[in-house]
Parts: C-alpha cells; sequence; structure tokens
C-alpha cells in the first residue's frame, strides 16, 4: 500500500460538524470519504465540485455493519488507503431515562457506539497494512460531567472516550494514534432546536461566556489528525470554552 | 487474485505474509513448516497476527476469523493455512477429531441432564 496523498474517512459528513471536518480536510488535500443514508446538499454539492478522486460518498445506513466493512474496503481500494478516521456520527439522546424508548436507548447505543467500533476494526486493518495511521472519535462534554437528561448519550460518549485509551495502548506499538475530542455545546443542527434561554444559561456559565463555533471543534480534529499531534495518543482533548474546568 | 486460489497457492500465501510481517521485524527465516508456532518459534504477537490477517484478507479476499474459526485456536502455521483452507473449500475439510470430542461431551451433558430431570 502506497500512495503519499493522506485520506480521511468521515463518518455522519453529510452535514453539521462532519461536514466542517470534511471541507477542512479538502482544503488540506486530503482525500475523503463519507457515507450516510441520503444525499445532503452538502454531499451533492461536494460531489460536483471534486474530483472523484478526491472525495468520495456511499450511500449507506451506519446501523448496518456489513455495509460499513464493505464501504471501507470500497474506499481502500478507491482512494488507496485510510490514514485518518474520523468517528463523528451520532445521534442526540435526550430525555430521563426511567421514561426513554427503550428502541431510543438501543439507537443511541448502536449509532453513538457501535457504529464507532465497526469502523475502527474495519479501518484499523488498512492502517495496520499501511504501519500508520490516526483514529478520532467525537466524544463529548458530557462524557467528562454530568448532567440530567442525557444519561444515555453520556454513557455512549464515556464508552467511546474508554475506547480510545484501550485501543491507543492496542494500537500505538504499529503508530496508529487514537484521540477524543469532546466538544461542549456549538452552534449546529444539533442545538438549532435548543431554547434561547437555555443557550444563554450554558453561556453564562461558560468561562469564555459563549458557544463554541462549529469550526473551533473542527480545528481541533484536524490539529489530531495532523503531523503537530503526532505524540498525542489515547487523550481526551475537551472543547467547551472551559465549562467542566 | 481474481480466480479462487488453489490449496497449495494458499499455503504459499501464507507463508509469504508470515515472511512480509517478519521482514518488517528484520527478522528473516528460512522454510516454514505446519508446525511452527506462530508465537513461540517465530516471535509473532497479537498484532502481527492481526496485521498478518488483514494481509491476507487484501490477498486471497477472505477472513476466517470472522465467522468461522476462533483467531485464539490458531497457534501454528499450519492452524493458520488450515483456517483459509477451510474458508475458501469448506467441502473439502475432513471433520476434525476436536469436532468429534465437542460432539460426544455434548451429548453426555445431555444424557446427565436427563438424568437429573428424572
Amino acid at each position: 500500500m502506497s500512495q503519499s496523498r493522506k485520506v480521511a474517512l468521515v463518518s455522519g459528513g453529510s452535514r453539521g460538524l462532519g461536514a466542517q471536518l470534511i471541507s477542512g480536510f479538502l482544503d488540506r488535500c486530503y482525500g475523503v470519504a463519507t457515507f450516510s443514508r441520503t444525499k445532503t446538499a452538502f454531499i451533492t454539492e461536494t460531489l460536483l465540485r471534486r474530483e472523484q478522486v478526491d472525495f468520495h460518498w456511499g450511500e449507506v445506513d451506519g446501523r448496518d455493519h456489513e455495509a460499513l466493512r464493505t464501504f471501507v474496503k470500497e474506499v481502500g481500494e478507491l482512494l488507496g488507503r485510510v490514514d485518518v478516521l474520523v468517528n463523528n456520527a451520532g445521534i442526540a439522546s435526550e430525555g430521563v431515562l426511567p421514561t426513554m424508548r427503550p428502541k431510543d436507548i438501543v439507537d443511541a447505543v448502536e449509532v453513538n457506539l457501535t457504529t464507532a467500533l465497526v469502523l475502527a476494526q474495519a479501518c484499523s486493518r488498512l492502517m495496520l497494512r499501511q504501519g500508520a495511521g490516526c483514529i478520532i472519535n467525537i466524544s463529548s462534554v458530557h462524557a467528562v460531567r454530568g448532567h440530567s437528561g442525557v444519561a444515555v448519550y453520556s454513557a455512549t460518549k464515556a464508552a467511546l472516550d474508554g475506547f480510545t485509551r484501550s485501543l491507543a495502548r492496542e494500537l500505538g506499538p504499529r503508530q496508529i494514534r487514537v484521540n477524543s475530542v469532546a466538544p461542549g455545546y456549538f452552534d449546529s443542527e444539533m442545538t438549532e432546536g435548543m431554547p434561547n434561554e437555555q443557550k444563554q444559561r450554558i453561556s453564562r456559565r461558560t468561562p469564555l461566556r459563549r458557544l463554541a463555533r462549529i469550526d473551533e471543534v473542527a480545528s481541533a480534529v484536524h490539529f489530531l489528525a495532523s503531523d503537530q499531534a503526532s505524540f498525542i495518543t489515547g487523550q481526551t482533548l475537551v472543547v467547551d470554552g472551559g465549562i467542566s474546568c | 487474485m481474481l480466480t479462487a486460489p488453489t490449496p497449495e497457492q494458499i499455503q504459499t500465501a501464507v507463508h509469504d505474509k508470515i515472511r512480509l510481517v517478519l521482514a518488517e521485524h528484520g527478522k528473516e527465516v528460512g522454510p516454514l513448516s505446519d508446525a511452527d508456532k506462530l508465537n513461540a518459534t517465530l516471535g509473532l504477537d497479537s498484532l502481527d497476527l492481526a496485521t498478518l490477517v488483514a494481509e491476507l484478507e487484501a490477498e486471497l479476499g477472505v477472513d476466517p476469523f470472522a465467522k468461522l474459526v476462533s483467531i485464539t485456536s490458531v497457534r501454528s502455521v499450519g492452524d493458520l493455512v488450515q483456517a483459509y483452507k477451510q474458508a475458501l473449500y469448506p467441502e473439502l475439510q475432513p471433520q476434525r477429531q476436536d469436532d468429534h470430542a465437542i460432539a460426544a461431551a455434548l451429548d453426555r451433558a445431555r444424557e446427565r441432564r436427563a438424568r437429573r430431570e428424572r
């Protein structure tokens, strides 16, 4: 396996933080791959603007494990390698646990955690063959601090952080780095429906007195993916304006 | 590999990939035999084995450890070759002795349970 250009695979890349990450990787001259169940405007536009060798999109449901494995193989064949995996796909799961629908609990674990494990397994095989790689799991400030109404979401994100630490030890000897980025609240589709009052309360409690911009979260991911972070592994980088400190 | 590899080609592919992984550690080995232990004789660790499985999946197009065989049951070069032969030619595989042993143990367990229920 050889080819000088780096390739990043981003899950949940059709909108929000994922789309921001993809634009950033493309600007940095990476080949980029992502998948989603349907094409969003961002995907359609990016496919039009970019050559197929730069950007590859697949119609895949993240809960279909076999389809995920096939997609990773496809990316390996089409773009030549996978240097960076960003496990960004996730769903917000809100509500107090005693009254949550069991299906919502299972869905949150499946999308936020299992999809990440399956993708990391498939990509790590390519990375082992390459003798290098980088996996970044998008965690959350909820993995670090407890908050009422997000217990299931917190559980899935804290599990990702544990996964990060153990996988970093497991794959470190083959120069594969594994890290987490734990964003606080940032302006995105996930917080779009949040009442203004709640946003203001979060801003007041945040030492930097505001929510993050989406590009501030993406920058942390791009940094960890870069050679500037070549000796950083097994860490959770919290990007929350200080709310958890 | 465009057509299904022959059993001999499977063995050659496994041996070649073992040499490739060992070469990454700066080790060279002579002819490999089925009895060579992957860890004790050749010094391959679990990540080496994972690399080997990834390389062989790319070469042979199958991963016997996804469903058929447990990776922990693979101790020797022969075990590894056998796992790929079993994945690619299931019809050629004679029933293994330990399959008979497991079946006999299950029969004994069933008899014990039946005696208790009586």
